[in-house]
């Protein structure tokens, strides 16, 4: 069974500067499990564990449509909304970039910020695969017995 | 495949129900939903049709704390048992650590409970995933209906030797912690790195 591993991850910067710099209210680098990586920008209306999840999922299905019709995957999602839009791009292969943004006419920018930070992330992510023994200090026997113990007390009936 | 930060000391692990169509997987998430402690779970969310059949997914986060330093989470799915959504079943199953199959015990249910469990026995094998060692329990719910198919009907079929086996009410709560207890044991008992 092979994990997914990260670490040392200079990610929250990328975003940060990508949110800044395009002015998009929120920035959530995802994986395609449905976890948060990191996330810049305003999160506090967001609940962002879920949102992970929910588009972990839209992008499964929309790899699905895109083999339907003879594609590989559709690299980039465009939501648009009233108000408030989100751009969703693939980083490699197991990552999402989510960018939710207000102004439309700033569509442009957004899509060339984007490509910009999704290289500078691609790069970091490479960076990070080839660091995956930073977790060899992870003693499992003591682990598996502490989250045994943690099971009990959580699901007990 | 469990998800690990070492950076931020995270372990996420994800835990699908899977079963034919009203079964009681949902009812099972929304009892652990409702049974633990609000600090320890996260929002459920639903998506379902207007006829509350499940349409894509139920997920919430359950936290555990931490263990050895790192904080430990179980992702909790359920997939939408209609035969027609077989594509977003397969999608939902992708990097599952371990699983619940929600049999339905009424009897007229037996075909439905079989002709899913392949499904996902198949599913399983695109993701070359071998059920045998695979953390995975059986659920036979719904065991207050009348004539419920006796505790061995599935395993016998199917040839399932030494699955976990579970009675169930799920409406009422009864085996829904044990459930899912054991399938979270399974899945860090055989946690590798």
């Amino acid at each position: 069974m092979r994990n997914s591993v990260l670490t040392q991850m200079p990610y929250n910067e990328i975003l940060s500067a990508l949110a800044r710099d395009s002015g998009a209210l929120t920035v959530l680098l995802i994986t395609r499990q449905g976890t948060v990586l990191a996330a810049a920008g305003d999160t506090e209306y967001l609940n962002t564990t879920a949102m992970a999840a929910l588009v972990a999922g839209m992008f499964s299905a929309t790899r699905e449509v895109a083999r339907m019709v003879g594609e590989g995957q559709f690299s980039i999602l465009l939501q648009q909304g009233e108000r408030r839009h989100i751009h969703i791009s693939l980083i490699g292969d197991q990552t999402m970039m989510v960018i939710v943004f207000e102004d439309q006419n700033r569509i442009g920018l957004i899509r060339l910020n984007a490509r910009r930070a999704a290289d500078k992330l691609a790069q970091a992510l490479a960076g990070a695969a080839e660091r995956t023994h930073a977790g060899e200090d992870l003693a499992l026997p003591q682990f598996r017995e502490y989250a045994l113990n943690l099971i009990d007390r959580i699901f007990e009936p | 495949m469990p998800y690990i930060r070492y950076d931020t000391r995270e372990i996420a692990f994800k835990v699908v129900y899977y079963g034919p169509g009203m079964s009681g997987k949902t009812t099972n998430l929304v009892h652990i939903h409702r049974t633990l402690r609000p600090e320890v779970r996260g929002e459920l969310l639903t998506l379902n049709t207007d006829e509350e059949r499940t349409l894509f997914f139920d997920f919430f986060p359950v936290e555990l704390g931490e263990a050895e330093g790192y904080r430990v989470r179980f992702n909790l799915y359920t997939v939408p048992g209609q035969v027609y959504y077989e594509a977003s079943r397969r999608l939902v199953l992708e990097g599952a650590d371990g699983i619940v199959f929600v049999a339905d015990s009424q009897a007229s249910r037996l075909e439905e409970n079989l002709q899913s469990y392949r499904m996902m026995l198949e599913n399983l094998a695109s993701f070359q995933i071998d059920p045998k060692s695979f953390p995975a329990v059986l659920q036979y719910n719904k065991r207050d209906c009348g004539g419920p198919l006796p505790v061995g009907t599935l395993e016998k079929t199917l040839g399932l030797n030494g699955i976990p086996v579970l009675e169930a009410v799920a409406v009422n709560g009864t085996g829904v912690m044990e459930t899912i207890k054991r399938v979270t044991r399974m899945v860090i008992e055989r946690f590798q790195i």
